[in-house]
């Protein structure tokens, strides 16, 4: 809503001009001001005046001598221009008057021997356009001796502001004028909307059939002079953002914007049988509207028909067949209220907002058709010749009736924290237009008509909260109930922290992926993942389904890095993902866990001259899972080797919690699918659900480190490819004994081991609580181990 | 004394002395003290001598023989000390080469904004929860009065998905606020919660506007909330998101859900409010919506409206880190390049 303090001066004498003092005030009221837009005329002092005489002057053929009239009796004025002639109306600039903002002031001056006491003014001059050729000649209706910027407007300043959409009153100039007039406490006026009488009797009827049209209001006008509008009218739309079109619509939309209620001007010679019916559109039934398009109507929409077919969209938009043309001398004014949401479903459903479905679909004032409808009238009187014909034809079948709003005291001390006494809280609400009375403990207020938002208590102390000042209530603490983060909230804190520490950036990414990724991650058909839900109204393909897995966005931050010369990539997201698993009850979300993923591209460890920097592959990722896991304390993580898309068949595993619950998934991905993501080298991916990961593990204790020596001894042993390290190792620990720890340090396979052997060296540290071992036990336990692994297959090297 | 005694002593500390290496020493001191020094040769005659004379001698001897070895000590030490600081000169680097290098990655600049923001609550007295993304049109709408045929519901506005019964009208909720809802069923009164997520709207991405991005809702409801605790609250969020001398102006606005509600600037932290590019002129930046929750929403939740009172709010999270960091594109935020992700602490 874009608001001229000039016209809105018409309703409201406001104590201040400043327009960043009324703008304040606005954002108080809350309508929120998004700019200000201050218009000066470029010129000061310049008057309205008439073309007496014109001659030619004595002494010079390029200039005219006239004597010019600007209310104080004729004057000489020297012309170049030779677009007039006497009795022309004509902007003058007497001397004294400064153009061209402040730079030419205005002298008597002589021009071949004859003063010229100023100068008639061209478009150029005055700074109103690039017509220099001749002088500005103006109509009629500039009355002698005015200031000629009044006549544009000026000065003035437009407020643009963003109504909130529960304030359709405010969508008007009368609704700014009491706001405004509310916040200063100051009185503000209706512009008139008194009935003008009218000749004869009209044959206008009219009927409604649909009670989503609860009032429909008509009046005939008769002798209309279609042309254009005043220029003051045209500027003030010009202001508003509405282009001025003819007299008749630019008085039509002049109304709305005053009174922010719409009105239409139908030819009335085209209204069939002078008869207006209200009623629900025919299935199948066509109706071209204004702005060209042919609709296809139905019993959903509401139609304004004469007695043959459909005229206008009802509260939305007029129809081709009736609109008023240059050829239009008679008019009917149509002002009607309808039905809220009956017009938003429809502008809805027919893409087709005006800015009458704009103010309709929020509510208008509903006893405002009929004032409406005779201020219309009186403007197509004044501006364009027409004369009413007999009276205003209502029709009403849905009454108003307000509601009645009982405040308790007692709401507005609770919410706003201050017991304010009823005959403040009345204050406040009287220049609303509320009309309220104070009991004992209440204040009972009727609702305006033109404020569909107040029908609640609740809606009346935001009313009172408003009007008093946001500003004038004391700030306060509440005392809170004692918070703090659950240990989930904490233990995925350092989990974070702990992937950061490890050279992990965190990545963000969207919660969407489209069936191209899915194929392109090559998954298994009987992979959950491919079936995801379905995003109804997705904006692209990429965006059609909700991701199943964090892979695909991780992977294009992958890609996107190594395509801008970052070669060495280590991102992870935690997110949600979404399963489209069965439909659980009525009213149930889907599953929707969070899922920690990461993608490593390239090289790891630390970097440096010289430095020896590993390319990653499926070990940094099982690496990664396991400090990550060390990092909040879950214990040792299982590994165990799967083949499943997207990853490489041998280089991939699930891994699981020291419970055995698997947590996740980590490995290589599968080249097709890096070579998909055009990524290079061996690409490193792992997805791992959070949740088991951020589960308390309960209280730990402390353990004494033993003070005693330890014995280390290593064995090397030839295994078949088939038995795991990760057995080995079990094997060795299983064995009863001092056993502290047992780590793997050498892998070989080559000369001196057969095909499908490899060779494992482990180094086993013993250590007992409360002694020294002998040499004798230590010998023992070293036999044992040997045979533990023989168990499963194998041997001591050299010793086979 | 002996004369030669009286000669090793005068003799010995320019000897020790002028040895200038560990070799040296060793060979001045075998001199002096060694086998074939007068030393040993006084000791070997001390047999020889009557028996008086004998510890007379055998005490000078000792004397000049601990003297020496403390001289040879002293001597040595420097000598070793010089060795190992040639050494160690020798074994100089140039510590300005990158050689161990240790690569460490950056929390997501939407997180930490998100985890100062919470913490600010958690100070409070706030707890912290967490919400389906995926929700169903009660929750996200209903619950939080807000109309039918509201056109925040329209398909151009919100992202609809297909899952469970074609009357679940299940969307990816376009605020956090259905956490109200949710948490306000699970949990009785006094709450105080904020809850950060993502939240989603049918909009392609440009400069400031992306269809995912993450709010942080907060909610507290007991039996004596009013609008003063919702502006103290907020106030002392903003003094400590933005600065202790940032200022705050409640401007009355709509939401369906909170009445009276309001929209909350602060002062501009890019300028003194003289006009810059963070608040576009004004000094003024718009930073969140608020308000007392509205009755509407307790009864929705099973809470007795006429028992218990509250507020809400929602602030965006890119906005605020964009306006702070002078971020230029929300692309940025999203687009994962590490050169950017690096830049985030
Ligand atoms: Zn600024």
């Amino acid at each position: 809503m874009k608001v001229s303090l000039r016209w809105l001066a018409d309703y409201v004498d406001l104590p201040t001009s400043d327009p960043d003092e009324i703008a304040r005030a606005l954002d108080d009221l809350g309508h929120e001001v998004e700019g200000i837009e201050r218009l000066a005329p470029s010129f000061e002092g310049v008057l309205v005046g008439r073309v007496e005489t014109v001659e030619a002057h004595p002494d010079a053929d390029k200039v005219r001598l006239t004597t010019v009239d600007t209310g104080d009796g004729p004057t000489d004025v020297v012309c170049g221009a030779w677009n007039f002639e006497a009795g022309a109306i004509v902007p003058v600039a007497r001397p004294g008057a400064v153009l061209m903002d402040g730079s030419f002031p205005i002298t008597e001056r002589a021009i071949r021997g004859v003063t010229s006491n100023g100068m008639i003014c061209s478009a150029k001059e005055l700074g109103l356009g690039e017509d220099a050729d001749g002088i500005m000649v103006l109509d009629d209706g500039f009355e002698v001796g005015t200031d000629f910027a009044d006549h544009l407007e000026m000065p003035d300043a437009v407020i643009d502001l963003s109504i909130t959409p529960n304030r359709p009153d405010a969508m008007s100039m009368i609704g700014i004028a009491r706001e405004l007039a509310a916040h200063f406490g100051i009185d503000w006026r209706m512009p008139d909307t008194s009935p003008m009488p009218g000749d004869g009797t009209s044959a206008l009827t009219i009927e409604i059939d649909d009670d989503r049209c609860p009032r429909f209001t008509g009046r005939e006008v008769r002798g209309v002079e279609m042309g254009p509008s005043p220029l003051w009218m045209q500027l003030r739309l010009e202001r508003a953002g509405v282009r001025a079109i003819s007299n008749v619509v630019d008085v039509s939309n002049y109304v709305m914007l005053e009174l922010g209620q719409p009105t239409h001007a139908f030819d009335f010679d085209r209204v069939a049988g002078a008869r207006i019916v209200v009623r629900s559109g025919h299935e199948g039934e066509k109706l071209t509207t204004l702005d060209g398009v042919e609709r296809l109507l139905g019993p959903e929409d509401i139609v304004v028909a004469d007695d043959e077919h459909g005229s206008s969209l009802g509260g939305t938009m007029g129809g081709e067949d009736s609109e008023v043309s240059t050829s239009t001398t008679n008019v009917l004014v149509e002002v009607a209220s309808w039905d809220p949401p009956t017009i938003l479903r429809q502008s809805r459903r027919h893409a087709l907002r005006s800015e009458a479905s704009a103010r309709y679909e929020r509510g208008v004032d509903v006893a405002m058709p009929i004032p409406a409808n005779h201020r219309m009238v009186r403007l197509l009187a004044e501006t364009a010749g027409g004369a009413p014909v007999g009276e205003l034809v209502v029709t009403e079948t849905v009454p108003f009736v307000p509601a009645t709003i009982r405040l308790p005291l007692s709401l507005v001390e609770r919410t706003l924290g201050v017991a304010l006494p009823a005959e403040e809280i009345i204050d406040h609400l009287t220049p609303l237009g509320v009309e309220a009375t104070a009991t004992d403990d209440e204040v009972v207020a009727v609702q305006p008509s033109w404020r569909p938002d107040l029908t609640r208590p609740i809606d009346l102390v935001e009313e009172v909260a408003r009007l008093r000042g946001y500003a004038t209530f004391e700030s306060s603490t509440p005392s809170g109930a004692g918070g703090g983060l659950s240990t989930e909230q904490v233990r995925e804190r350092r989990l974070r922290a702990a992937l950061t520490g490890l050279g992990l950036s965190e990545a963000k990414t969207f919660s969407f992926h489209g069936h191209g990724a899915l194929d392109a991650l090559g998954l298994d058909a009987d992979d959950p993942r491919q079936s995801a839900i379905e995003v109804r109204n997705p904006l692209r393909e990429e965006e059609s389904l909700l991701r199943t897995t964090l892979l695909p966005g991780l992977l294009d931050a992958a890609r996107f890095n190594v395509a801008h010369g970052v070669g060495d990539v280590a991102l992870f997201e935690i997110g949600r993902v979404f399963l489209d698993e069965e439909a659980p009850e009525f009213g149930t979300v889907p599953e929707q866990p969070a899922v920690l993923g990461f993608v490593l591209v390239g090289a790891s460890g630390s970097s440096g001259v010289g430095s020896n920097r590993r390319p990653v592959d499926a070990f940094s990722g099982v690496g990664l899972v396991r400090a990550l896991a060390a990092s909040i304390g879950m214990g040792a993580v299982g590994v165990e080797s799967i083949d499943q898309r997207p990853l490489h068949p041998g280089r991939g595993a699930r891994v699981l919690r020291d419970d055995g619950l698997e947590f996740g998934v980590v490995g290589e991905l599968h080249p097709k699918a890096a070579r998909a993501w055009g990524l290079p080298g061996r690409v490193v991916v792992g997805e791992l659900t959070v949740a088991p990961m951020l589960q308390d593990p309960g209280m730990w204790l402390f353990v004494e480190p033993s003070l005693q020596p330890h014995a280390d001894f290593d064995l090397a042993f030839v295994l078949p490819d088939s038995v795991s390290a990760a057995a080995v190792v079990e094997a060795i620990a299983a064995v009863d004994g001092a056993t502290e720890s047992v780590v793997p340090f050498d892998l070989y396979r080559g000369p001196g081991v057969r095909d499908g052997q490899h060779s494992l060296a482990v180094r086993i540290r013993l250590r007992a609580a409360d002694r020294t071992l002998t040499s004798d036990e230590v010998a023992e336990m070293r036999d044992r181990c040997i045979e533990s692994v023989r168990q499963l297959g194998g041997t001591l090297r050299g010793a086979e | 004394m002996d004369p030669r005694l009286e000669t090793l002593r005068t003799q010995a500390p320019g000897l020790v002395d002028d040895a200038d290496s560990l070799e040296a020493l060793d060979a001045v001191e075998q001199q002096v003290v060694g086998r074939a020094s007068p030393i040993a040769e006084i000791r070997r005659g001390l047999g020889q001598l009557p028996a008086e004379e004998r510890p007379i001698v055998g005490r000078a001897v000792k004397e000049v023989a601990d003297e020496i070895a403390v001289l040879v000590d002293r001597r040595r030490s420097v000598l070793e000390d010089e060795a190992e600081t040639a050494l160690l000169a020798a074994d100089a680097v140039d510590l300005t080469v990158p050689m161990d290098e240790r690569a460490t990655g950056t929390h997501h600049l939407i997180t930490s904004t998100i985890d100062e923001i919470v913490d600010i609550f958690v100070g409070l007295g706030y707890r912290v929860a967490d919400g389906p993304e995926v929700e169903t049109g009660w929750y996200n709408f209903d619950a939080l009065n807000t109309p039918a045929d509201h056109p925040a519901r329209a398909e151009s506005d919100t992202l609809y998905v297909d899952f469970g019964e074609p009357e679940d009208e299940m969307l990816l909720r376009t605020q956090t606020s259905p956490m109200q809802a949710r948490y306000m069923q699970d949990h009785d009164p006094p709450v105080h919660v904020v809850v950060p997520g993502r939240v989603f709207r049918n909009e392609t991405l440009d400069a400031t506007h992306s269809p995912v991005f993450h709010q942080v809702e907060g909610l507290a409801v007991d039996t004596d909330i009013t609008f003063g605790d919702l502006k103290g609250t907020l106030e002392h969020f903003a003094r400590e998101f933005f600065g202790p001398s940032t200022g705050t102006r409640f401007r009355p606005h709509f939401f369906p859900f909170t009445e009276p509600s309001a929209e909350v600037d602060v002062t501009c932290f890019g300028c003194d409010g003289s006009g810059c590019k963070v608040c576009g002129g004004p000094g003024w930046v718009e930073v969140l919506g608020c308000g007392m929750v509205d009755p509407a929403v307790f009864d929705a939740v099973g809470y007795d409206s006429a028992g218990v009172t509250g507020f809400a709010f929602g602030m965006g999270v890119e906005r605020m880190a964009m306006a702070r960091h002078g971020l230029t594109h929300i692309r940025h935020l999203w687009e994962n390049d590490l050169r950017v992700l690096g830049q985030f602490r």
